[in-house]
């Protein structure tokens, strides 16, 4: 078993006294993988830290106001690739038939796509086969991790932690289109206004040509850096 | 041939070869991407489903579950076959349920149960030496402690808990509860049980084995047309969506059908196909509007005064100066315009009574029982009085006469409508009718001058009474016309003889209030009415909740009424009123009775009208800003009406008008004790002690700590982020959370309600919130469970638009740690079980009953008498409300809740004034769900999972059990002394089980609990039994009744119909207005067309297609006077609290107006606001719930109080709002405590 993969989705999982008692194990095999740079390793002190030292029930109401309400920051990787689209169901399904065909058979409440349950299934898999599905997931979990940041929070080491042993290069480009979602900052709003700023609609001369208010909207998100606004969560807003 | 030119240099052709004969061909080409719909269609099963939010769609869906996942849904096409030249009801469905799916794993999902971790903490340490009770004792018992997560609420921080831990903490708070205060301080409230009747009952049925409190929605959504029960003493009954297409004119008054009754909209369609004509009445270019063929454009909150120029037309033209044969023939069999009503001499001047009855009459008619209760009509046959059959005094004490035959003592009577010809009349007098017009608010003025009383010239006959005296009475018919202002050559004023004159009533008039051109009005009352005379009622008006939210809103609706009643269309297919909001009809409703409210364990239950108790408990009356004076009819009986509105609710309540919760000041368990130690009966101890004041009733004192509610469990609902009229005191007094209300505590002392200094903030020891997603109210729970979705759970849902029934089931398991509301309430009550027995065994608790509609009680008060007043004594369940004697066994409520109990087998069944043994059903129900073999429930069938409930409901309802509806009808034929039983006989052996709706939905049996038949030759449509089968309404005269004669109507005005202007409720004050906010709009609050019915507004996928979050719309005018620009956030505010949303700037809506779609979540994408620096609030942060005394009227025939049926309602519509641009946008992302606290 890969005890890193194993420890980094034990400190992702729901803190409990269980888990306060095992954190320095949980930090000692962190401490000890070589894979992590040195930099990474001091970075997850804190976690390490805060989860072994903290109040639980501080612990548990800020892990329940990050993970559990904010939809940005949820878990549930396919939140951040499908959102609320009809694919996601899909997706879910061939995950669950991954974990299946490893030889698995998920017995947790979680849904398939929960980041700890994948990296308990990557933990137990041949180490490319891991790397290679962390890699695919990078953006994701670099966004997470700069929003964390954001947020000041320690668990940002663990996703920089798992990013760093995905080994990928993450695309600016699929990160910015994550991070783009707004989150804290009301800047963004004179931007995303202009996105949403309707043309006055003219009919004619060409009855076909559709409606130019939404051709314009749309070529304007097409090319605009800021994605149209997504609703934000109340969560998001502490 | 050159080889090169046959030869292809840059193509390939993608055949290779061809076959059968040319049709097919072997391609090259990849085909993978097939597999695209090969997988988009793999999946494992398909579930039948649908949404049960609180959508009348009930439309049946195709869930599709691949490997234990949903992973999308389509509309199911297998609805049974219509009739011949009937359009099918497919398709069903609509953006809103496609969406819905994505729901069940959406990162909004609550996933486990969620303690508030300030709560947690304090539990699980003082748990670590003392017992549940003992914990929860500690906590409520410790000012401080008890504070440290009240003032919480709202503010985050909760933690996950075990289901063991967390039903615990549940169950101990609500051991103490009873056992400290008593169980009526255990409010539940849960909306809509049609929509998913078990997950409903496993609450209700909980609270109800402790003796907890259900609290009604209907009315509090003022949903609940109050029209509706004071004319047909029915809670409503309307046409299915396929009688539309029956209808030859169609009028959609107020009700957007294409966008709030999609699934039902293609009967709209078709119907116009057919050749229907149609006219669509309200104030914006909605989406229905476009398919009118004329549009109306009404000024909102004035649709009394277009319907009372609809009427005049009507009855100029069909009754005065022609009558149309069938309209008289109806008008005089099935309404009260015979009836005589009594004229009424105060200091010289006339005015409308009460309804002679024959009581008044020397000898009485002859009749014996209930004279006082039956009503009198002047007979042409035998030229003299006569007390025609059917009236409510022939409902009960006697049998065979509860029927609409023209007879009167078995012998055929003709009753006279109208006294207007020479021979008929004794005389014509002058009678005052109340006139409001003059006093509308600044913008809804016209510059009326009329005085507030007007005389109108009315013949009337002279009658002995008993007492020796001369009284004059009027037919109904008669001072109908004379309040519709029409002449009718008797000379007087106020009176016009052509539409042009501008006399309160016709077109002309209307014309001036409503903005509509009279000749609109006439060309539209003209067709209504032609087409109803030609097809025998076939017109129809299809209306929505716009105009019932108002005020006064029963005025809207009874002058639409009152058109359908002159022109003979309700009970006929094709015609009626078809009112079509809150979804109220839980068709196997008498089957479901029992099981939601433990009737099978003990009775009565106990129940409460969410308006006036929200009213009370969030402290809403301490602003009331409505004085009655303002309400009161200036030809008001002498009385004392100089009270406040709360006053008004107090002395229904202590008369049995209505319900109380709690009910006293003392523990009803310490009173059940006590009257025993007495040795006296409940009713008996509590009558002796309220006379004495020993005992006082809660409503007295709403803010002593005594009367607070205590615990209070919100499931399936939003309450606080959707129905919760006056939001902002919901925070601050009965949760004690930041809140935003700007207004001051008004300076009106009530006479009957003590007035404490301090108004107390969090009064709620516990809020438990269960719901699949993070709802607003949610959000401010302190426990908040995780239930299962529509495709997670089995249950049943019913539609009043369609004749199905139809199920919900459970798909996929619940999703996560979430549990299906039957089965959360099973832990629930198994915790309670196993921790209450430290502080509770069996005992005897006493339930305050008020006067119930249906029941003989309903003929409690013909005369309106207050015992604390000492006008008369105080006589349990007729003076005052019955007081019973319930026995809860607290350690055998799991026990109970699982197991069918003996009541049935000991009392039967019933529903609606009639009943029925029901031994057979309980007996199969035995065999079906087999029995408990040992424990306190032994020998009893079991109820154990969802489906073992949803058999329990289905086996004992007439309308899914044939035999039991033939039982039902053959109880009413002894009633009425006619046979009805043919009616179910076809379908005696039917009986439906869950697994046959699950295969297909089917079509429900026509029943006695509703005024409709289900057959293969009528779509069910209201009233129908009552015209086609001369059943009585259940009223007082037992017609239509559009005169309502309780003291308290005439009161306040309305007797008959009128023109009432919205009220002024004074909440943008200059202490309220900031300098420079000249904008003030009508607020109004509609249903939207991207959440609402079958999804919530927090959809991501539905929030996409509209704007992303809150919006209100304005008109182009009102935006440019305040500098608004489309989509600029704007901030809405009064004393009540202050929203914050985008602005929509469209020419649809008219000048003066802004729309803020209901129930928009604050959960998403709302700002703070500049105006009070919190967070902006919902749309009912502006409101505040404003109860009107006249629907408070109890132990009156149909003006007697029922649960979900009658009472005061929360009307919304009449609220002004500043509008203003927000320059400055604050999401308030910042922790609690820093500078300014988020929330």
């Amino acid at each position: 078993m890969d005890r890193t993969l194993k420890a980094l989705s034990l400190a992702l999982s729901y803190p409990t006294p269980e888990l306060q008692r095992a954190m320095p194990e949980i930090a000692a095999a962190l401490a000890a993988d070589s894979r992590l740079t040195a930099a990474a390793r001091r970075a997850l002190r804190p976690l390490m830290q805060a989860l072994a030292q903290e109040d639980i029930y501080a612990l548990q109401e800020t892990y329940v106001a990050l993970f559990d309400r904010t939809r940005t920051l949820s878990l549930n990787l396919f939140e951040h690739v499908h959102g609320e689209s009809r694919a996601r169901g899909g997706a879910m399904v061939s995950l669950l038939e991954t974990y299946r065909a490893g030889g698995f058979e998920p017995v947790t409440a979680e849904l398939p796509d929960h980041l700890p349950v994948l990296l308990e299934f990557l933990s137990l898999r041949p180490a490319a086969e891991a790397r290679e599905i962390l890699a695919d997931a990078a953006h994701i979990l670099k966004a997470l991790q700069t929003r964390l940041e954001r947020r000041e929070s320690p668990w940002a080491a663990a996703f920089a932690a798992l990013v760093e042993l995905s080994g990928a290069r993450v695309a600016p480009d699929a990160l910015a289109e994550l991070l783009e979602q707004p989150e804290t900052d009301p800047d963004d709003l004179k931007a995303l206004d202009a996105v949403w700023e309707e043309a006055e609609v003219r009919f004619g001369p060409d009855p076909n040509a559709g409606c130019p208010a939404s051709r314009e909207m749309l070529a304007r998100m097409a090319t605009d850096p800021a994605a149209p606004e997504k609703p934000r969560a109340l969560g998001a807003a502490r | 041939m050159s080889h090169l030119l046959d030869r292809l240099n840059f193509l390939e052709p993608k055949a290779v070869e061809t076959f059968a004969d040319g049709h097919g061909q072997v391609t090259r080409e990849s085909r993978d991407w097939e597999d695209t719909y090969r997988n988009r269609w793999r999946h494992d099963k398909i579930v039948r489903s649908t949404h049960g939010v609180n959508c009348t769609g009930s439309c049946s869906w195709k869930i599709y579950v691949k490997s234990g996942i949903v992973t999308w849904e389509t509309q199911q096409t297998d609805y049974p076959r219509t009739r011949p030249d009937l359009p099918n009801h497919e398709p069903r469905g609509c953006a809103r349920g496609a969406s819905y799916s994505w729901y069940l794993y959406s990162a909004n999902r609550v996933k486990h149960p969620l303690v508030r971790g300030r709560l947690m903490k304090t539990w699980r340490r003082l748990r670590e030496t003392k017992s549940p009770i003992e914990a929860w004792t500690a906590i409520q018992e410790d000012p401080l402690l008890r504070a440290d997560y009240v003032k919480a609420r709202g503010k985050g921080g909760f933690v996950r808990a075990s289901w063991d831990e967390a039903t615990e903490i549940v169950a101990a708070a609500n051991a103490y509860t009873v056992r400290r205060y008593g169980p009526d301080r255990i409010f539940g409230f849960s909306p809509i049980p049609a929509m998913s009747m078990i997950s409903y009952a496993a609450g209700s049925r909980y609270l109800s084995l402790l003796g907890g409190v259900c609290m009604s929605f209907y009315d509090w959504y003022c949903d609940l047309p109050p029209s509706s029960p004071m004319t047909w003493g029915e809670q409503t009954d309307v046409p299915e969506s396929a009688d539309w297409y029956n209808a030859g004119y169609l009028i959609l008054w107020g009700s957007n059908v294409p966008q709030t009754r999609t699934p039902d909209a293609h009967f709209y369609t078709e119907a116009r196909y057919r050749g229907a004509k149609s006219a669509v009445i309200c104030p914006d270019y909605s989406e229905a509007a476009k398919f009118g063929d004329v549009w109306l454009n009404v000024k909102q909150g004035t649709d009394a005064a277009l319907g009372m120029a609809f009427g005049h037309v009507i009855l100029r033209e069909f009754h005065l100066d022609r009558q149309a044969e069938y309209f008289e023939e109806y008008c005089r069999r099935f309404t009260d315009m015979p009836m005589l009503v009594r004229l009424d001499r105060r200091d010289g001047r006339l005015t409308p009574g009460r309804f002679l009855r024959a009581a008044d009459i020397d000898g009485a008619l002859g009749q014996t029982n209930n004279p006082e209760w039956k009503t009198l009509v002047w007979d042409r046959l035998s030229g003299g009085l006569a007390a025609p059959n059917g009236s409510i005094g022939f409902r009960w004490g006697e049998k065979g006469a509860w029927n609409l035959e023209e007879q009167a003592d078995g012998k055929p009577i003709e009753p006279v409508m109208s006294f207007i010809l020479d021979e008929d009349r004794d005389d014509v007098a002058g009678v005052d009718f109340p006139y409001f017009g003059g006093a509308a608010t600044e913008f809804f003025a016209t510059g009326d001058k009329r005085p507030d009383v007007l005389t109108r010239n009315v013949p009337v006959k002279r009658v002995r009474l008993a007492d020796g005296e001369e009284a004059l009475v009027a037919t109904v018919f008669d001072l109908l016309c004379a309040n519709y202002g029409l002449d009718r050559g008797l000379g007087g004023e106020w009176v016009a003889a052509s539409y042009d004159e501008d006399v309160p009533g016709t077109p002309a008039w209307a014309e001036k209030i409503t903005g509509v051109p009279a000749d609109k009005i006439i060309h539209v009352a003209r067709e209504f009415a032609s087409n109803a005379e030609k097809t025998r009622g076939k017109s129809m008006v299809i209306i929505g909740a716009a105009m019932n939210h108002w005020y006064h809103m029963d005025m809207n609706y009874r002058a639409v009424i009152n058109m359908l009643a002159m022109c003979g269309c309700v009970g006929q297919s094709g015609g009626g009123w078809a009112h079509y909001v809150g979804q109220e009809k839980l068709r196997p409703q008498t089957g479901w009775l029992p099981v939601a409210f433990a009737l099978d364990w003990g009775r009565p239950p106990r129940q409460m009208n969410s308006t006036s108790a929200f009213y009370a408990h969030t402290d809403q009356w301490r602003y009331e800003t409505v004085r009655a004076d303002e309400l009161l009819s200036p030809t008001a009986p002498e009385g004392d009406w100089n009270a406040s509105l709360i006053d008004f609710n107090i002395r229904a309540e202590r008369m049995g008008w209505l319900p109380s919760a709690p009910q006293l000041r003392t523990n009803p368990l310490e009173v059940g004790r006590a009257a025993r130690e007495a040795g006296k009966t409940a009713a008996e101890y509590v009558a002796e002690k309220l006379s004495s004041g020993e005992l006082e009733m809660s409503c007295e004192d709403p803010d002593a700590p005594e009367n607070w509610p205590r615990n209070l469990f919100v499931w399936r609902s939003n309450l606080l982020g959707s129905s919760g009229k006056g939001h902002e005191y919901f925070l601050r007094h009965l949760l004690g959370a930041d809140h935003s209300v700007l207004g001051a505590e008004t300076a009106n002392r009530p006479v009957e309600a003590r007035w404490r200094e301090k108004a107390p903030e969090g009064k709620l020891d516990l809020l438990v919130c269960i719901d699949f997603r993070m709802s607003t109210t949610a959000v401010y729970a302190d426990i908040v469970l995780p239930t299962a979705s529509w495709y997670e759970k089995n249950d049943l849902n019913t539609s009043d638009m369609h004749p199905f029934i139809h199920p919900l089931q459970a798909a996929v398991d619940p999703a996560y740690e979430s549990r299906s509301d039957w089965e959360i309430f099973k832990s629930i009550a198994r915790k309670f079980q196993q921790v209450a027995p430290e502080i509770l065994g069996k005992e005897t608790d006493v339930v305050a009953v008020p006067l119930l509609h249906d029941t003989p009680a309903e003929l409690a008060q013909d005369e309106v008498r207050d015992w604390k007043k000492g006008e008369c004594p105080l006589i349990p369940g007729k003076t005052a409300p019955n007081f019973v004697a319930v026995e809860r066994d607290y350690g055998a409520v799991y026990d109970r809740f699982v197991a069918l109990g003996p009541l049935l087998d000991k009392l039967g069944n019933g529903g609606k004034g009639i009943g029925w043994k029901t031994e057979e059903e309980v007996e199969a129900l035995r065999a079906l769900n087999g029995e408990w073999e040992t424990g306190p429930a032994a020998g009893r069938p079991r109820i154990e999972t969802d489906i073992d409930a949803c058999e329990a409901v289905l086996m004992l309802a007439p309308e899914t059990n044939g035999h039991v509806a033939v039982k039902a009808w053959a109880a009413l034929s002894e009633n009425t002394g006619r046979d009805h039983t043919h009616l179910a006989r076809p379908k005696e052996e039917e009986k439906i089980r869950f697994r046959d709706i699950a295969a297909q939905p089917r079509k429900i049996i026509s029943s006695p609990t509703w005024s409709g038949l289900e057959s293969e030759h009528v779509c069910y449509n209201a009233g129908y039994t009552n015209v086609h089968e001369l059943i009585p309404w259940r009223t007082l005269t037992g017609r239509q009744q559009l005169y309502q004669d309780h003291l308290w109507m005439r009161a306040f005005g309305e007797g008959f119909v009128s023109y009432r202007p919205p009220v002024d409720l004074k909440t943008v004050t200059d202490a309220v207005r900031e300098a420079g906010d000249a904008l003030v709009l009508n607020f109004i609050t509609p249903h939207q067309k991207w959440g609402i019915h079958s999804t919530y507004s927090d959809n991501l996928l539905m929030l996409t297609l509209n704007r992303g979050g809150p919006v209100i719309w304005i008109s182009e005018t009102d935006a440019r006077k305040a500098g608004i620009a489309d989509n600029d956030w704007v901030e809405l505010y009064n004393a009540n609290g202050a929203l914050t949303a985008r602005a929509v700037v469209s020419q649809r809506i008219r000048e003066g107006t802004t729309f803020m779609y209901h129930a928009q979540e604050k959960i998403v994408n709302t700002p703070g606001s500049q105006r009070t620096g919190r967070r902006g609030g919902i749309h009912n942060s502006v409101t505040r719930a404003v109860p009107k005394p006249t629907h408070m009227i109890g132990g009156y025939a149909q003006q007697s109080w029922g649960f979900n049926y009658y009472g005061t309602v929360g009307a919304n519509r009449d609220e002004f709002v500043v509008v203003r641009r927000m320059d400055k946008v604050d999401w308030l992302d910042r922790p609690i405590g820093s500078k300014e606290a988020a929330q």
